[in-house]
């Protein structure tokens, strides 16, 4: 979850027009590239990230925000978001994958400040609080994010190699 | 990277650019190879049996056959640094250097044959060098090798790392290029984060707070060394039992040792094993290293570069990423790469934790 889905559609389509397409003199693997690009063109069209995953890491990142403020009492640090960032429902992946790709960048200003000296100073006990929860707060928003990548196929991309016992998805 | 990418900085500061083309184009590589073949051996020299031997994203490696009147026909390797690898700009001195540095040392190297740095004749930073026979094993698959041999193997190639550290950096060209106030190994931590600042569509806080803290805690060396930068199984030949030639020195630096140590025995190189190629188990590896080089090991130093490790291992991944989504490089192969940032980070602060 990376790049943009339209990035990554258009990726996949041109390395089989680029890379496939003039290596295959076969008609009928020619006809199912051209038909899975054409489906591609599709999904490009028709479909977008799951909603689902970003919500949660978006949810988990609010909570962070909260807790922070809460641990921090008083203590001068970077700013956090009103929370929640989004009330209701929504399927607008777009938007929240940008909110989601916002609080990163939030939890990094806030981990580097609770870990730096200003913080140790005013009150070393709650930075350290705040340092610990911001590392598992991070590490289980990933975790998140690891439950929808499929399995390492490195061996087979790598080599080129058909055969490898990796994972089919 | 990290000083390559400074060294040709350098490079370009001091020579003018000659114009390139955007891509490295086999055909015209192979014409331009002739005429500088020709040149630097006195005699029309003709390229047979040219090929890619590599799809990866950085170098290009061509074998190929130089033939000549003048003498029997030299079975070469020309890499050549592409405009559009992973780690472009590149020089080719920390590979030009290792290989000279190292000839008929205790590490064995393929014999440089010619390069240049401004590529005027090829278009791109380029060397020329022997081609050594032999396999290259890969680091990510199990091997299909017989324990024992794998084993002779995985002690040569520890017993050549400590015959690289026990080198006096000093004597070598090494020395003046990296000199400055900053700490070598400060150095090259310092080039991965400028890496990682770079713009992306993806932030990862961790990261960032783990480039600070590994610039923070890094350990003093128990002596500076020359450090290879890139020693893991899949980085040598192999031929009849026996290690023939250390390759790929584009990542060479001066540093702490330990580096090449954390960074030869990561699980990914090694089919995914906390064993060196499967086999030699972390305290064998260490043992035979400390006996070999005279260097203790320490094992808070080896804990920090074990996280440095997959802090680079992290770098290296992003710049994948910034290649598929910022410079739109379509090579599937590099979207597959960002995928597997997740995994990567979560190791990343799991080591730090380790070495903290």
């Amino acid at each position: 979850m990376s790049a943009s889905f339209e990035r990554l559609i258009d990726g996949i389509i041109d390395a089989l027009q680029s890379h496939v397409v003039p290596n295959s003199n076969d008609d009928f693997v020619r006809g199912q590239v051209f038909s899975a690009i054409y489906a591609l063109n599709g999904l490009k069209l028709a479909a977008d990230w799951k909603v689902g995953p970003l919500l949660e890491q978006l949810r988990l990142q609010d909570d962070t925000f909260a807790a922070v403020k809460r641990l921090a009492d008083g203590m001068a640090h970077p700013e956090t978001p009103a929370t929640p960032r989004i009330r209701g429902d929504t399927s607008d992946a777009a938007a929240v994958e940008a909110l989601r790709d916002d609080g990163d960048r939030r939890l990094g200003q806030l981990l580097l400040w609770a870990s730096g000296e200003e913080a140790r100073a005013a009150n070393p006990n709650a930075a350290t609080e705040i340092e610990r929860l911001l590392r598992r707060a991070i590490c289980d928003q990933l975790k998140i994010e690891l439950a929808t990548t499929p399995k390492s196929m490195l061996q087979q991309i790598a080599g080129g190699e058909r055969d490898g016992g990796a994972a089919q998805g | 990277m990290q000083e390559a990418a400074k060294q040709s900085d350098d490079v370009r500061d001091a020579v003018p650019e000659p114009a390139r083309p955007a891509a490295v184009n086999d055909d015209a590589v192979r014409t331009a190879l002739a005429q500088h073949l020709s040149r630097i051996f006195g005699s029309r020299t003709e390229i047979v049996s040219f090929g890619r031997k590599s799809s990866g994203f950085s170098w290009i490696t061509y074998a190929f056959v130089a033939r000549s009147a003048a003498e029997a026909d030299r079975k070469l390797i020309l890499r050549v640094g592409p405009p559009n690898g992973l780690f472009a700009p590149y020089s080719v001195l920390p590979q030009v250097y290792a290989l000279q540095a190292l000839h008929g040392s205790g590490v064995p190297v393929p014999a440089l044959v010619s390069a240049e740095q401004d590529g005027a004749e090829i278009g791109f930073p380029f060397f020329i060098c022997a081609h050594i026979e032999g396999d290259v094993p890969a680091p990510w698959a199990a091997s299909e090798l017989d324990p024992d041999h794998k084993r002779a193997i995985a002690q040569q190639f520890i017993e050549i790392l400590a015959s690289l550290h026990r080198i006096d950096p000093g004597v070598t060209s090494f020395a003046s290029p990296q000199q400055g106030e900053q700490r070598a190994e400060l150095r090259a931590i310092a080039g991965w984060r400028a890496s990682l600042a770079r713009p992306t569509a993806r932030y990862y806080p961790l990261l960032d707070w783990g480039g600070r803290w590994l610039h923070d805690n890094c350990p003093q060396p128990p002596r500076r060394t020359i450090v290879h930068g890139d020693y893991r199984i899949g980085n040598f030949i192999e031929h009849e039992r026996k290690i023939a030639a250390i390759l790929d020195w584009e990542l060479t630096h001066l540093g702490d040792p330990h580096e090449d140590l954390a960074w030869a025995m990561m699980p990914t190189f090694n089919a995914r094993s906390r064993k060196l190629y499967g086999v030699l188990e972390r305290a064998e590896v260490i043992d035979l290293y400390q006996r070999a080089s005279g260097i203790a090991v320490s094992d808070k130093s080896l804990a920090f570069y074990e996280a440095y490790a997959l802090y680079q291992a992290a770098a290296i991944q992003m710049c994948a990423v910034r290649a598929f989504e910022v410079d739109r490089f379509n090579d599937m192969r590099l979207a597959v790469m960002a995928s597997q940032m997740p995994s990567i980070v979560r190791a990343f602060e799991r080591a730090l934790e380790a070495a903290a």
